[in-house]
């Protein structure tokens, strides 16, 4: 059964922005996908505060999260998804331009579901993106949420 | 005349010597009397009058300007005047028929003493008329080189003036032995010269005296002693203190230790520097003799004199001493700073680290390091030393002995180079030791008598024999000195000093060095985001127009199009290849035993998937198990396996051999192909970051596959080479340490 819920990416750069998602676009899926620019804004976007309160979703199929972000780092964002009881089952995948151990074993020891570092070939960087987008928004059916996180 | 028969015989105690009251012996010698008169009324409490004088008036408990009828009534005034611990001179007195007698009066505590002590004929009529005799010595003293020579020339000097068969010199050491280091006499007492006398000799009692009184007269060793007889007035008053009295008796075991010497007199002038006894000039006569007031006044100045010219040598030698050692210190200390190890320089300036204590051996003890300078023991020995030194030191800095054999039991055979010992510990948290040696001296040393012998009987006799005994004594060096302590400590105090400063150095490089690593890491962690994205964007936006404009490109534009995504893809791939090269550098070794052989075949069966349909015939030898990281080794096969098939492709059949061969030290590992080789000029650039020696048109790479495997082996402790022909093949070498 098909998710329809919308892919969160959140990715400061435009053009590594416009190049998944047109790596998205070709994957087909049915999924919006919503783009928000740094930590902060995906945070309000997942707690429906800020800009985004009147906003009424159930919450991401799966963030694509950049780890170098303004404001509030991917990491940062991480940690406070996991804190939250609300949003903690949230899927999470990193993505990012680091091979840096540190930040992988970071991400893992934060509770990170899958972690891509973007590859400089596009085809590879597309395969990626399509796998991810295939393998969260239409084969994987993620946790059920607490009924008090339900707010459509 | 006084009688010359013996004193009756007592029964003598030489163990009682030392505790014997001698300063209130309750007698005079004969040759004069002695009033006791209490200060405030002027009366004679007590008397001491010789047989020979018995036809004086007793004076007894009258008042001093009736006695002798009324001689000492014109010095009356003078006598009331004294203050207490002061003697004074009061001039000639005619006593009838007895002749001149000198008047000498001290006061001391609640009595007055009055001696007047009987003039020898032909004697010196005032102390101006020996004033030449004075003044002559005292400008010869100015030509005295040591202190033996001014001790010569005062033993010279009192023997003139006094006529003593023998006058010596006679110096304490530390232990208040004494030896006799001057001597000026006739043929008719023996030469006490270089001898050694016992401390017992002259107790703690008799040396206090001498170190008060400055001048003793014992004119007849025969003397008949004079009972000092006290008044009613005195009667339940303490003993008389005669200390100041020069005409005080002396104890029985003294006058026995004289007639066992042969001497029937003797007179002794206390040396005495800064309130402490030094020595004494001792003048001994085989018949009696009465030395006259002036002269023996003259002696004590000039022993006084004698006295402070040493004090003034003995300092000038040892400021002389001190500088010539701080001039070895300076030379140390400036070889020290220039030299960022104070071992090293210690070790080549061997001279002044010797000459700074006076020592002929120097070992520097730290930790491994054990360097021997000069004569020292062997290095073995050195080290148990020093573990005995670290063991018996209790929180000092330094510790020293001039007989190591006596104080360490395991010395053994070393007392030749090593019987002196002075150490100083050089560092808080090591047993690290500065440790100087002397060498033995065997000395002979001739005591005046044997100072071992007990008196048989346990009675009486001081010392019968002053045979010479010769001792001979080991195991011992020169003694150190407060100087040889001083220069050592503050040559401790250089050495922590820049070990400390060193310490402190290098604490500060070590700070320097984890700054820059954190800054290299910073720098590499944000190359390997932000440089990495731009070749990302050129690669996907190129991929984006070709997609969209692909029916409008011709064929040489889509070549142009190629070619950027290539070079692109390209410098992404160098990007990486640099990252992981740095990051090589800085993560940490996870060591565990691995076995060589799995990795090889593992990395093979990878790289074999990439080269199939070629035929490689491979010879892998079994190979041991090593401790080493397994990620960074397999890097390392990977990058000379990978090499191995990338440069036999061109080969007919590609042959690729991997080998061992080891030594005690290493494990050697080789691997061997039949390709293009190389040209052995260039060796030395194989391993470098980012040289290549073939063209990228014929083999591609950035040039960073031997530079890792340089640096993950040299991580492990190892080396890599290689060999090489060109068109026959290469081999290359990797050694790990075993």
């Amino acid at each position: 059964m098909r998710d329809l819920r919308p892919i969160l990416l959140v990715e400061d750069s435009p053009k590594d922005a416009e190049l998944t998602l047109a790596a998205l676009a070709r994957c087909q899926l049915l999924n919006e996908v919503v783009h928000v620019r740094d930590g902060a804004e995906a945070l309000d976007y997942l707690r429906s505060e800020g800009e985004f309160a009147d906003t009424r979703h159930g919450g991401p199929v799966v963030v694509l999260l950049d780890l170098k972000l303004p404001k509030v780092n991917g990491l940062e964002v991480l940690e406070e998804v996991r804190k939250d009881e609300r949003l903690r089952s949230t899927p999470i995948v990193m993505l990012t331009s680091s091979r840096e151990e540190q930040d992988l074993l970071r991400s893992y020891k934060l509770g990170v579901n899958a972690f891509v570092v973007k590859p400089v070939d596009f085809k590879e960087f597309f395969e990626a993106i399509q796998g991810l987008g295939v393998f969260w928004g239409i084969t994987n059916q993620p946790p059920p949420r607490a009924p008090e996180g339900e707010r459509e | 005349m006084p009688s010359v028969s013996s004193p009756a015989p007592r029964e003598l105690d030489l163990s009682g010597c030392a505790s014997e009251p001698i300063h209130t012996p309750g007698a005079i010698q004969p040759y004069g009397l002695l009033l006791v008169v209490n200060p405030r009324d002027l009366l004679v409490t007590a008397r001491a009058i010789p047989p020979s004088l018995d036809d004086l008036d007793d004076p007894l408990d009258a008042p001093i300007d009736l006695a002798f009828g009324g001689v000492l009534r014109a010095c009356q005034g003078t006598i009331a005047a004294i203050s207490t611990d002061q003697s004074v001179y009061l001039g000639l007195f005619e006593l009838s028929a007895h002749g001149l007698f000198h008047g000498l009066a001290h006061r001391h505590g609640d009595v007055l003493l009055i001696e007047l002590e009987m003039s020898v004929s032909g004697e010196p009529a005032s102390l101006e008329e020996l004033y030449p005799t004075i003044r002559q010595f005292m400008l010869s003293l100015e030509k005295a080189d040591s202190v033996e020579e001014l001790c010569a020339m005062g033993a010279a000097q009192v023997s003139e003036l006094t006529g003593f068969d023998r006058t010596l010199v006679y110096q304490f050491d530390a232990a208040w032995n004494g030896a006799v280091i001057a001597e000026s006499r006739n043929d008719v007492l023996p030469s006490y010269m270089d001898l050694r006398f016992p401390e017992s000799d002259i107790p703690a009692q008799a040396r206090e005296l001498y170190r008060k009184n400055r001048i003793r007269l014992i004119a007849d060793s025969t003397y008949e002693r004079v009972p000092l007889v006290r008044g009613p007035s005195a009667n339940g008053h303490a003993p008389t203190d005669l200390s100041a009295a020069t005409l005080r008796s002396v104890s029985p075991v003294h006058l026995q230790y004289m007639k066992n010497m042969g001497t029937g007199a003797s007179m002794s002038v206390s040396l005495v520097h800064d309130g402490k006894l030094w020595g004494l000039i001792s003048c001994h006569n085989e018949a009696p003799k009465q030395v006259p007031y002036h002269v023996r006044t003259t002696c004590e100045f000039i022993g006084q004199i004698l006295a402070l010219q040493i004090a003034q040598k003995e300092r000038g030698a040892k400021v002389e001493e001190r500088v010539s050692r701080r001039a070895a210190q300076m030379h140390l200390l400036g070889r020290m700073t220039g030299d960022g190890d104070f071992v090293e320089a210690l070790k080549r300036d061997e001279d002044h680290l010797l000459a700074l204590t006076r020592a002929t051996g120097a070992a520097i003890i730290r930790r491994e390091d054990c360097v021997l300078l000069g004569d020292c023991p062997s290095e073995e020995k050195v080290r148990e030393l020093a573990q005995w030194i670290s063991a018996k030191k209790d929180g000092g800095d330094t510790y020293d002995t001039d007989q190591l054999t006596t104080v360490w039991a395991e010395a053994g055979d070393i007392a030749g180079v090593a019987s002196g010992l002075l150490a100083i510990s050089i560092s808080q948290l090591h047993d690290s030791y500065l440790i100087w040696f002397r060498p033995e001296v065997v000395r002979t040393v001739r005591w005046g008598g044997d100072p071992r012998k007990e008196p048989t009987d346990g009675t009486l006799s001081p010392r019968k024999s002053f045979e010479i005994w010769k001792e001979t004594v080991r195991g011992r060096s020169i003694p150190w000195d407060d100087i040889d302590r001083d220069a050592a400590m503050e040559l401790r105090v250089a050495i922590v000093d820049i070990v400390l400063r060193n310490a402190e150095e290098l604490a500060e490089v070590n700070e320097q060095l984890v700054r820059t690593n954190k800054e290299l890491e910073a720098f590499s962690y944000s190359v390997s985001h932000d440089l990495r994205a731009p070749f990302r964007h050129i690669v996907g936006y190129s991929e984006l127009l070709t997609s969209s404009a692909r029916d409008r490109l011709s064929e040489t534009e889509q070549r142009f199009i190629d070619t950027i995504v290539e070079s692109a893809k390209s410098a992404g791939t160098l990007v990486d290849d640099l990252l992981s090269f740095s990051q090589l550098g800085r993560s940490s070794l996870g060591k565990m035993n691995v076995a060589m052989n799995t990795l090889v075949d593992d990395v093979r069966m990878s790289l074999d998937m990439e080269h199939q349909g070629r035929e490689v015939t491979w010879l892998v030898e079994n190979l041991p198990t090593v401790r080493v990281d397994p990620a960074m080794m397999r890097q390392v096969w990977q990058n000379l396996i990978a090499n191995a098939l990338k440069f036999t492709r061109h080969a007919r059949v590609t042959e690729i051999a991997i080998g061992h061969l080891q030594d005690e030290h290493e494990n050697v590992f080789w691997i061997k192909d039949n390709g293009c080789g190389f040209d052995m000029r260039y060796v030395d650039k194989l391993f470098g970051v980012f040289q290549r020696l073939h063209h990228v048109e014929d083999f591609e790479g950035t040039g960073i596959g031997l530079a890792n495997v340089h640096r993950i082996v040299t991580r492990h402790g190892g080396r890599v080479w290689a060999e090489g022909k060109p068109d026959v093949g290469a081999t290359f070498y990797f050694s790990l340490p075993r």
